[in-house]
């Protein structure tokens, strides 16, 4: 029996690879399945109440095809709700949704109202708060555990969720290790039904593993970043707002008046202001002004680089822009808190995206799930044949010396 | 012999330990199952849909105007980082004065002018919100006042004591002076 000594010692190596692999996802496997099955969901999260809540809903009538503008929306709001209030207003990436203002009402409740983006038709309306939305990115995110609670301030949720990514990033590093030649996967996919559950889950795991390669290597690096990003907030580095000072109107610029509130800027002039100033915006959020020293803060996605939003800041009183944070205005630190999210969520193309997420996030939960089947059927054994060989090894060689 | 007896019971294939020991992370699933009915309260307060706040101080004749004052929390002051202890506040203007205030401002002891008048508030003249700091070495006798700016340019003025509009900060502010 002549083996060659280096192909046994890289035998040897890539079987201490297989085993780190293994044992990586094993401990927690049952944690990160519940974790990447809801942020499965979250990612549809919204298409979900697309499919059960029809007053979220954007259907254009047959004849008018034109938008409502802002102004006009806020005209259907004031006759409506009279004596509301206006926070602010969202014009959905997704054509198929329908327009969301949140309103307040003289008896401090505030609700979320779907307005037709098409005819102004107010479709429904539902308490802020507790929606179905947030609730699934809340489980997602941080499990529920309160922000700020005294010992850390972003939830210890949080951290327990975000440190998955360092075992989901090993987990692929080393599978592809293990996984000899895997390109060849591609060429010649294998799947093979019939022979028992063995057989099936791990081809299943390899298949779905390599074409989930650029997918899975997007969640893990963006979870350690929202790790990095919690661990510097703590240690109070800022980048949590658009901008990194807080921005006012000047105590001289806000008229006084004898009448009550003075006339403000209208939304579309605030909006074509910035229009007017800067090409490529198109206004999807508007919030209005939450003191009487605040701006307008009007929010477009970057055409250029539609991970990121830009943000404007319109006086109320004057016009001017007082803050304008294009793409290449952004602090880096912000623009990568901003691109991180978006790649994270898939939420910045639109619906094909989001089902690409959705498909690849369904593939990565099984994952988890075959990892654990194959694990039980044979990485046990392997475990104990690789020490009880190295015990062999060792005590053979402590014998030659 | 013995030790042998003892590895094999260690490792029987059917005790429960073995068999779950790499479930046992799916524990951690119970931590949102527990928590989801206080998220939901939560969630309804910061919405604002249960009204003001978890506790209504009361309302206030101010000048011409009138005002509504709740704690967000019935809790104490929350460490926010090195800004200190930060305690919420939540205000609203009546139906009819919503227009005619510019702003509220609310702070711990009497104010000497508009300048040092405190935090004002944010959002909806029906929902707004203060962040209050709290000093660690305040005087649970302290005022608790709040200055009202007409757009006019009237100010009018109104306090409560601390113990009539946080029981729970004067409370914390005992147990941290003790």
């Amino acid at each position: 029996m002549n083996v060659d000594p280096k192909i046994k010692t890289h035998q040897k190596r890539s079987q201490w690879w297989f085993l780190l692999h293994s044992w990586l996802a094993m401990p927690i496997w049952l944690f990160l399945f519940f974790i990447c099955l809801t942020g499965t969901i979250a990612t549809v999260s919204q298409e979900i109440v697309w499919l059960f809540d029809s007053s979220v809903r954007a259907n254009p009538p047959n004849d008018a095809a034109t938008v409502l503008s802002f102004d006009e929306v806020i005209d259907v709001i004031e006759r409506d709700f009279p004596g509301a209030y206006i926070e602010q207003i969202t014009r959905p990436v997704k054509s198929q949704f329908a327009l969301t203002a949140e309103i307040s009402y003289p008896d401090s409740t505030s609700e979320n109202v779907f307005i037709n983006p098409y005819t102004g038709e107010i479709q429904g309306r539902a308490a802020t708060g507790f929606n179905f939305r947030q609730f699934v990115r809340a489980i997602h995110g941080w499990l529920l555990i309160p922000f700020n609670t005294g010992f850390t301030r972003y939830s210890l949720g949080w951290y327990m969720v975000s440190i998955l990514g360092i075992p989901m990033l090993l987990s692929l590093i080393t599978g592809l290790v293990v996984y000899k030649k895997f390109w060849r996967g591609f060429l010649h996919p294998r799947l093979r039904v019939n022979r028992g559950a063995r057989v099936f889950w791990g081809d299943f795991h390899r298949l779905a593993g390599i074409w989930s390669i650029p997918f899975i290597f997007i969640i893990s690096i963006t979870t350690i970043w929202f790790l990095i990003q919690g661990l510097l907030f703590e240690v109070g580095v800022p980048f949590n707002g658009v901008s990194t000072a807080p921005i006012y109107v000047a105590r001289d610029d806000v008229p006084t008046s004898q009448e009550g509130r003075p006339p403000l800027l209208l939304a579309d002039q605030a909006i074509a202001k910035v229009n007017s100033r800067y090409e490529n915006v198109e206004a999807q959020m508007l919030y209005f002004p939450s003191t009487a020293f605040d701006h307008y803060r009007i929010l477009g996605r970057s055409q250029a680089f539609p991970l990121v939003h830009e943000s404007f800041l319109v006086n109320p009183y004057t016009g001017t822009i007082d803050e304008a944070m294009r793409v290449s205005e952004q602090p880096g630190l912000m623009l990568t808190r901003l691109s991180m999210r978006a790649l994270h969520t898939g939420d910045f193309v639109g619906l094909s995206l989001k089902l690409v997420y959705f498909f690849f996030g369904v593939l990565l939960t099984m994952m988890i799930f075959s990892g654990m089947r194959i694990w039980t059927i044979r990485t046990f054994k392997a475990t104990k044949a690789a020490f009880r060989q190295k015990k062999a090894f060792s005590n053979l060689s402590g014998g030659l010396s | 012999m013995r030790e042998v007896r003892q590895r094999s019971k260690g490792m029987n294939k059917s005790s429960l330990w073995f068999r779950w020991r790499f479930h046992l992370s799916g524990l951690l699933i119970l931590i949102p199952i527990v928590l989801t009915p206080s998220y939901i309260e939560l969630m309804s307060i910061f919405g604002g849909a249960n009204g003001l706040g978890e506790r209504t101080v009361g309302s206030r004749q101010v000048g011409p105007w009138t005002i509504t004052l709740a704690e967000q929390f019935e809790a104490g002051p929350i460490l926010d980082g090195p800004a200190g202890y930060m305690k919420t506040f939540n205000a609203a203007l009546c139906q009819e004065c919503a227009e005619d205030v510019k702003a509220v401002y609310i702070r711990l002891g009497k104010p000497r002018n508009l300048r040092t008048a405190g935090v004002i508030g944010f959002g909806s003249p029906y929902h707004m919100s203060f962040t209050m700091p709290v000093a660690e070495n305040t005087s649970t006798e302290q005022l608790v006042w709040l200055t009202l700016e007409g757009w006019d340019g009237a100010l009018h003025q109104t306090q409560w004591t601390l113990e009539e509009a946080s029981p729970a900060t004067v409370q914390f502010l005992k147990q941290l002076q003790e």
